[in-house]
């Protein structure tokens, strides 16, 4: 009977820890799917972490820098604009009014990123010129 | 068009299929309750028969794909003309409705020859109704609910194709097929599970009747695990083999839980303990491979395997429900069977670490079913879209996993029920000798961190206590027979087969384990501007750009790079890196190339685009070392298990030849 209780207390014992070593992995590594209006709406709650960014790749803003291969560039979700850093070449379909998601965490205004993924969709558009956010949103997610 | 309508064939031989399915159940059920001898045998000759059907079935559709008869439907939308041969049979997996009825087809396979081979016993009829029960499910998905046969009024000139990334690599042939065989082969102790409850006799006979069947379905899982991360490897460009994705995570939690299983089992045949256990854990595997293919087919989870949307994820989440609730049911009816009643003597003990290792990798399961779903639970409750880093998988298996290396080393030694103190320490103290060699060598080379030390370290453990077991047997024997020790050593493998075959297994492990730190924890991947005829240095290598390429396939154009490897002053090889574009479907991928090396891979992917007029080309550079050992040690764990599978060739002759000492089991 004493060794059940022994074999209970590990047990439980064991749970707690795993528990707690699994929570905190989860703390640091879930990555936000956000667009720029949201997180301009609240960029304390996304603090230094680790994001995936979507929007549009603006008209105008590509730039590529072939001797460091830094690619520049501005991500919009119509509302919001924001500049994005990549270090690397543009991706095969990169191009401007593209719907793009990008993985990396800023540095203050900048984007800093280390992936971007093309999102080929045409529904974006709510009417000419106008980006329907939640379109984007469901169309890049 | 065609002489015979492929599709109305397809759709006929499917409903017959699940008729002679439905009624091969049916029969041997009451056959079972009956004890009808004549309603068995009649069950088993169907069971044939449902493979037969099921053939014709797979028959059509290859002769539908292969005769581009784009009025079945599967044909016309996953399919076409330009496509190569090997890919057109291969197209019969690369799309749900016909990976289905490849699952059902294996599936009445393996049930036809259970049921003309199992020796006959009280489980037989049982088992045989419960492996009908599932093929009835999936003709019945066949038939109803993704039917691949649809006639189409209007059939297109040609098809789409398969998926790019399918058809990139032939080993897209073989990962899926032995994944279906692997799910399939692991049915079967399951049903023989299910009849052991039913029939009240939980004892180890339903194990030591699907002892093979496991061995393969788990081999089979293992192999198909390693092949599709050497897929990932050769065609997704990112030099890497695992990247924890939802697919990925789907067939690795039935292969945790199959390990478990494996080793539980062992325990009840020395012991009789873990009875329920053994059972749960084997619904828990089946019910996994279910849910999984609900996770990954439905687009609950998105990931680049999901095959869109439609009834077939509902379908397989209810028949999931419908297999755990089942079971579940079926132990608390049979509870009083399935206790234990035996008790652990001691936790230092074979049953001990047996168990220990089970709880790891539980907990391993739990973690990453936890990490697959957590996204969808957090949509669920605030609307935030997440996703689950590689980080957490990361943070929770790895120690784990080093746990499950340190029991690896241990469990085998201990002997069963209490081990006694002195053998236990010098071995112990030995095996602790190897793990310092292991670790301070490590360190001297320049590793640190705590996970790299500890893996070499416990592989230098583990090679130290695999050199004790087969020490330990071995050497009495050669004293005792007066033969040479290399000689003995041969024939105790060829005598102790399972034994030597899980030592080959675990010898795998250890290799996985160093190929897997080497090539994460030292990668470099970096992205260079190689200006043509220019040579750029890249760790040891110089790297040197010839000249862009454009060729034409059978439905493909590629565009890539000759690429020079040079070392030391010397071209080691051309490597052609491109981008591969299927026609009809504007989707490239960037087809990687790789310089393979036992130390390291030198990896080779274009970044962005191939411009033929720049005067430069823009390249992902990753040297990965070790890489090459993560496919070895798939390659060993495969071996032996088809070690421990194969049957010694000539028991009988080692046994008349064998001198009397020799004869008492070890």
């Amino acid at each position: 009977m004493k060794r059940k209780w022994g074999y209970a207390v590990a047990g439980v014992a064991v749970l707690v820890i795993a528990g707690a070593m699994i929570y905190q992995a989860l703390a640091t590594s879930l990555v936000y799917f956000v667009l720029p209006n949201e997180y301009a709406a609240e960029p304390e709650r996304y603090d230094a972490r680790r994001l995936r960014l979507g929007g549009i790749v603006a008209d105008q803003s590509v730039a590529f820098d072939e001797s460091d291969l830094r690619l520049t560039f501005l991500v919009t979700d119509g509302i919001v604009s924001f500049p994005v850093s990549h270090f690397g070449a543009p991706p095969d379909l990169f191009e401007e009014n593209v719907g793009v998601v990008i993985e990396g965490h800023f540095e203050g205004e900048v984007f800093m990123s280390d992936n971007v993924l093309v999102r080929h969709s045409e529904v974006y558009e709510a009417e000419e010129g106008v980006i329907d956010v939640e379109a984007l949103r469901e169309s890049l997610k | 068009m065609n002489l015979i309508d492929l599709g109305t064939l397809g759709s006929a031989a499917s409903a017959l299929a699940l008729a002679l399915a439905l009624y091969a159940m049916i029969a041997g059920a009451i056959g079972a309750v009956r004890r009808d001898a004549r309603l068995q045998t009649s069950a088993r000759l169907t069971a044939v028969a449902v493979f037969l059907a099921t053939s014709i079935a797979i028959v059509a559709m290859v002769a539908a794909l292969l005769t581009d008869d784009f009025s079945v439907k599967y044909v016309a939308e996953h399919s076409r003309i330009a496509s190569p041969t090997w890919v057109k049979v291969v197209t019969l997996w690369a799309a749900l409705e016909g990976s289905i009825l490849l699952w059902a087809w294996l599936l009445t396979a393996y049930t036809a020859v259970l049921a003309t081979t199992t020796p006959n016993t009280v489980l037989r009829p049982w088992a045989l109704a419960i492996m009908q029960f599932v093929s009835v499910f999936f003709l019945l998905v066949v038939v109803v609910v993704a039917n691949p046969f649809v006639v189409l009024a209007n059939p297109p000139l040609d098809g789409p194709g398969a998926n790019p990334l399918l058809q990139n690599h032939w080993m897209m042939a073989v990962h899926p097929m032995l994944m279906y065989l692997g799910f399939v082969g692991l049915t079967i102790p399951f049903a023989f599970a299910m009849a052991a409850l039913i029939t009240r006799r939980p004892g180890t006979e339903w194990m030591a009747q699907t002892r093979r069947w496991t061995l393969a379905g788990w081999g089979f899982l293992t192999a198909a695990i390693v092949a599709g991360g050497w897929w990932s490897y050769e065609v997704l460009g990112w030099g890497g083999y695992w990247a924890w994705d939802p697919v990925e995570n789907v067939s690795f939690m039935p292969w945790l839980t199959a390990t478990a299983f494996l080793h539980s089992v062992q325990v009840q045949e020395r012991r009789r303990m873990l009875k329920s256990w053994n059972v749960l854990l084997i619904v828990l595997t089946f019910a996994l491979s279910i849910l999984g293919t609900f996770l990954t087919r439905s687009g609950v989870v998105s990931s680049v395997h999901a095959f869109g949307d439609g009834p077939v994820g509902p379908v397989f989440l209810g028949f999931f429900f419908v297999i755990t609730l089942g079971s579940l049911g079926l132990v608390a009816w049979r509870w009083d069977q399935v206790r234990d009643r035996a008790e652990l003597d001691a936790a230092v003990s074979r049953e001990g670490a047996f168990l220990g290792v089970n709880v790891l990798f539980l907990a391993m399961t739990f973690a990453v079913l936890l990490g697959t779903l957590f996204p969808l639970i957090v949509e669920a409750i605030n609307g935030s879209r997440v996703t689950v880093g590689a980080p957490f998988f990361d943070q929770i298996s790895l120690p784990l996993w080093m746990l499950v290396l340190w029991l690896m080393g241990v469990g085998p030694l201990l002997p069963w029920r209490r081990a006694e103190g002195q053998s236990l320490r010098r071995n112990l103290a030995a095996m602790s000798v190897g793990f310092a060699v292991a670790a301070v060598a490590a360190f001297t080379f320049g590793m640190r961190g705590i996970y790299p030390l500890l893996t070499v370290g416990l592989a230098g453990w583990n090679v130290v206590s695999i050199g004790l077991l087969l020490a330990g047997a071995v050497v009495p024997r050669a004293r005792l027979a007066r033969r040479g020790l290399a000689a003995t050593t041969l024939r105790y493998a060829n005598e102790q087969r399972r034994k030597v075959g899980s030592m080959v297994v675990h010898l795998g492990v250890v290799v996985m384990a160093l190929g897997i730190l080497a090539s994460s924890a030292y990668r470099t991947d970096v992205q260079l501007r190689l200006p043509y005829g220019e040579r750029v240095a890249f760790a040891s290598y110089e790297l040197e750009a010839l000249r862009p390429f454009a060729e034409q396939d059978l439905g493909r154009t590629s565009v890539g790079v000759e690429v020079g490897v040079i070392q030391d002053g010397r071209q080691l090889e051309v490597l052609r890196p491109r981008i591969n574009v299927f026609a009809q479907n504007s989707m490239a991928v960037a087809t990687p190339a790789v310089h393979y090396t036992a130390a390291h891979d030198l990896y080779l992917s274009v970044a962005g685009a191939v411009d033929p007029n720049a005067d430069a080309v823009i390249m992902r550079v990753v040297q990965s070392p070790g890489i090459i050992w993560v496919w070895i040690a798939g390659a060993i764990m495969a071996l032996g298990t088809v070690w421990a599978l194969t049957p010694m060739a000539s028991r009988r002759k080692a046994l008349a030849e064998a001198p009397l000492g020799e004869r008492s089991p070890a």
